[in-house]
C-alpha cells in the first residue's frame, strides 16, 4: 500500500520535471527575446523600416486570409458533403503543403510563375508573382489554405448533413440551406480559422522568401525583416521584429483558446 | 395519396427490396420493423433525400421521384428531433414561414395555432439544449405541421422519450393527426405504438414489406413466418395439411393439430399465441379440439408470468399466471396436458 502511494507519487514527480523543463525552456527563450526587445522597441517601431515591415504584413497576412477563406469555405464543404470518384485522393493533395517544408512550396511556386506559360501569360496581364508584394500574398495563401481547410472539414463534419436535409424539407434550395444552417453552426469553426490562418501567414518566410525574395522596403514582412537585420548583425531590429511577432502570436493564440473552448473540432487539429 | 412503385435502394448497410406501398389520404401509416431493415431509408426517399436506384415515388398523383426535397411539400421529424441548434423555438418552427417571406400577421396567428395544438407557448424563446427531450419533439413536429405538408414522416418519433412521456404523447400525437388530418407515416419497432395510432401497419423486415394490414390482422394474421414471430408468435411450425372427414388437421412431425383453414392442402405454417394455450393437469373434455400431452422442460418469469416450456412431442411455450403455477404445482419433468382451441391456430 505504502511502495503504491510512492510510486503514483514517482510517478508524478516525473511527469512535474517533465512539464518544468519544457516550460522552462521555452518560457526562457521567448522572456529574453522580449526582455531584449522591449529595450529597443519603441525605438524601432519608429524606425521606417519596421513600420514597413508591419505595414505589409498586416496588409499581406490579412489580405491571403481573406482569399483563403473564399476558398477554403466550399473546398471543405465539397470535400466533406459531396460525394465524387477521387475525394480522397484530392483531399490528400490538398493536404500536401501541410507536410512539405514551406521552400520546396516557394521552388514550386517560383517554378510555376516563372518557368511555365500560365505564369507568363499571368504575368502578361499585369499579375507579377515573382520578387513581389503579390508574391507574398500567393505564399501564404498557398501556405495557410490547408489548415483553414483542415479545420473548417473537421467543423463541418461535426454538423449532421440532416439538419440540412430538414432545411430543405423546410423549403430551402441547397444554398439557402448551407447559408442559413451550416454555416451558422461553422461560425465558430470559422473564426477559429480565421485567427490560426492568418498567424500562420504573418509569420510566413520560407516560401514567401523564394517567391517573393527578400529586398528591403519592398517585400520586407516581419520575418523578412527579422531575418535581413540578422544578417547584418543589427540585434536591436532583430529583438524588435521578434517581438512584434511574439506577441501577433500571443493575441492570436489567446483568441483561439477562447474561441477553440466553444469549438471543440477546430481546437482538436491544431 | 402516397404510392411507391416498385422502389429499390442499395445504400450498402441500408437495402430497399421493390417496396410497393399505397397510402391513403389522411391516413396513419405505421412502418414497423426490427433496427437496421431500412425503415428510414423508405421515409428518405419520399422525401427526397435519396433517388431510388429503381422504382418512382407518386404524391398526390404527381411523379416526384426526380424532385427535389424542397418541392415536395413534405415535413419531417428525426427521431433525434434535427432541430437547428442556433435558433430559439419560435425561429425554429417560423423557419419555412419567414423562408416563404410570410406576412407577419399570418406567421403569428399561425405559431399560435401550433403552439397551443402542441402545448409548447411557454418554450418560444428558449434554444433546443435547453429543452428535455419530449418538449424538442413537440417542437420538430410543430415546424413540420406548420408548413402544412402534404404528408408527414415521422422518424421514430417516441423511441428517446421515457416510458411515461412516450404514452402520453403517443395520444397527443393521434389527437393531434386527428386535428391537422394530414397523411402520416410513422416508423417504429414498437407494435404497441402501432395499435394505438395506425390505422394501417406495414411490416417490414430485410428491406422488404412482408405484410400490410390493419393492426388487428397483423396481430391476428400474419403472413410470413417472420412477422408471426415479431408479433410475439412463438408457437410456429412447419406442417401437412390434411383433411379426415370435416375436420381438418395439420401434422407436425409427430403431432397432429387440428385448424380451421380454407387453405388447399399441401405445405403450410402455423402459428398460435402462448397465452392461447391452457396447461391442465388431466385430459380435459372441451369445446378445444387440441389436448396434446406434454411433459414441462422449464419455468422462466417473464414479466407478471411464467413461460412454461413444453415438450409434446413439438416444443410448445405457453404462459401462466404464478398462481397458476403454486396451485398446479408445476415444476420441470411433470406431465400435463397442453390444450388449445382449433380457432386460435393460424394457418398461412
Amino acid at each position: 500500500m505504502w511502495g503504491d502511494v510512492m510510486r503514483n507519487r514517482l510517478f508524478q514527480a516525473v511527469l512535474a520535471i517533465f512539464m518544468l523543463v519544457l516550460f522552462a525552456f521555452v518560457f526562457s527563450a521567448l522572456a529574453n527575446i522580449v526582455w531584449q526587445g522591449m529595450a529597443g522597441l519603441a525605438q524601432s517601431i519608429a524606425s521606417e523600416e519596421i513600420r514597413f515591415a508591419i505595414r505589409l504584413s498586416l496588409f499581406t497576412s490579412v489580405t491571403s486570409t481573406l482569399i483563403c477563406i473564399i476558398f477554403a469555405i466550399p473546398v471543405a464543404y465539397g470535400l466533406e458533403r459531396l460525394n465524387f470518384p477521387g475525394r480522397g485522393l484530392f483531399s490528400v493533395l490538398m493536404d500536401i503543403p501541410l507536410s512539405l517544408p514551406p521552400l520546396v512550396c516557394g521552388v514550386a511556386l517560383l517554378l510555376l510563375f516563372g518557368t511555365t506559360a500560365f505564369g507568363q501569360a499571368l504575368a502578361e496581364h499585369g499579375l507579377r508573382f515573382i520578387f513581389s508584394v503579390n508574391g507574398i500574398i500567393v505564399a501564404q495563401f498557398f501556405i495557410i489554405t490547408p489548415y483553414m481547410i483542415r479545420v473548417l472539414k473537421s467543423t463541418i463534419a461535426d454538423i449532421n448533413p440532416r439538419l440540412e436535409f430538414v432545411a430543405r424539407t423546410l423549403g430551402c434550395t441547397q444554398w439557402q440551406a448551407f447559408c442559413r444552417v451550416t454555416l451558422p453552426l461553422a461560425k465558430n469553426g470559422i473564426i477559429a480559422g480565421l485567427v490560426i490562418s492568418w498567424a500562420r501567414a504573418i509569420g510566413e518566410f520560407g516560401c514567401t522568401l523564394m517567391l517573393a525574395g527578400a529586398t528591403r522596403m519592398v517585400t520586407e514582412t516581419l520575418p523578412v525583416a527579422l531575418f535581413l537585420n540578422m544578417s547584418i548583425g543589427n540585434m536591436e531590429m532583430v529583438t524588435a521584429s521578434a517581438t512584434c511577432l511574439i506577441i501577433i502570436s500571443l493575441v492570436s493564440l489567446s483568441i483561439f483558446e477562447i474561441v477553440g473552448r466553444r469549438n471543440n473540432a477546430a481546437s482538436r487539429i491544431i | 395519396m402516397i404510392c411507391l412503385r416498385n422502389v429499390s435502394k442499395d445504400l450498402g448497410d441500408f437495402k430497399l427490396q421493390n417496396i410497393n406501398l399505397d397510402i391513403e389520404d389522411n391516413e396513419y401509416f405505421v412502418i414497423l420493423g426490427p433496427t437496421g431493415t431500412g425503415k428510414t431509408v423508405i421515409l428518405e426517399i419520399i422525401a427526397g433525400m435519396y433517388k431510388p436506384d429503381e422504382g418512382e415515388v407518386w404524391l398526390n398523383n404527381r411523379n416526384v421521384t426526380a424532385e427535389y426535397p424542397e418541392a415536395r411539400n413534405i415535413g419531417f421529424v428525426y427521431q433525434d428531433y434535427m432541430l437547428f441548434p442556433h435558433l430559439n423555438v419560435q425561429d425554429n418552427i417560423l423557419f419555412a414561414l419567414k423562408l416563404k417571406k410570410t406576412p407577419k400577421a399570418v406567421m403569428k396567428q399561425k405559431l399560435e395555432e401550433i403552439t397551443t395544438l402542441l402545448h409548447i407557448e411557454r418554450l418560444l424563446k428558449r434554444y433546443p439544449a435547453t429543452l428535455s427531450g419530449g418538449e424538442q419533439q413537440r417542437v420538430a413536429i410543430a415546424r413540420a405541421l406548420v408548413t402544412e405538408p402534404a404528408v408527414l414522416l415521422l422518424d421514430e418519433p417516441l423511441s428517446a422519450l421515457d416510458p411515461r412521456t412516450k404514452e402520453i404523447f403517443q395520444y397527443e400525437l393521434k389527437n393531434v393527426h386527428e386535428q391537422i388530418k394530414t397523411t402520416a407515416i410513422h416508423i417504429t419497432h414498437d407494435f404497441n405504438e402501432a395499435l394505438v395510432l395506425a390505422d394501417r401497419v406495414g411490416v417490414m423486415f430485410d428491406g422488404k414489406i412482408e405484410q400490410v394490414g390493419t393492426p388487428g390482422e397483423v396481430f391476428q394474421k400474419p403472413q410470413s413466418e417472420f412477422v408471426a414471430e415479431f408479433m410475439g408468435m412463438e408457437n410456429i411450425f412447419c406442417g401437412e395439411l390434411g383433411e379426415a372427414g370435416c375436420a381438418r388437421y395439420v401434422n407436425v412431425g409427430p403431432v397432429r393439430i387440428c385448424v380451421a383453414s380454407k387453405l388447399e392442402g399441401g405445405r403450410v405454417r402455423i402459428a398460435f399465441r402462448a397465452e392461447d394455450i391452457i396447461i391442465a393437469q388431466d385430459e380435459l373434455f372441451s369445446s378445444a379440439q387440441n389436448n396434446l400431452p406434454a411433459r414441462i422442460m422449464e419455468i422462466i418469469p417473464r414479466g407478471p408470468f411464467f413461460k412454461v416450456h413444453l415438450d409434446a412431442g413439438i416444443p410448445l411455450v405457453a404462459l401462466v399466471t404464478k398462481q397458476a403455477i403454486e396451485k398446479m404445482a408445476l415444476v420441470p419433468g411433470k406431465h400435463v396436458w397442453a390444450i388449445f382451441k382449433t380457432s386460435a391456430v393460424h394457418v398461412f
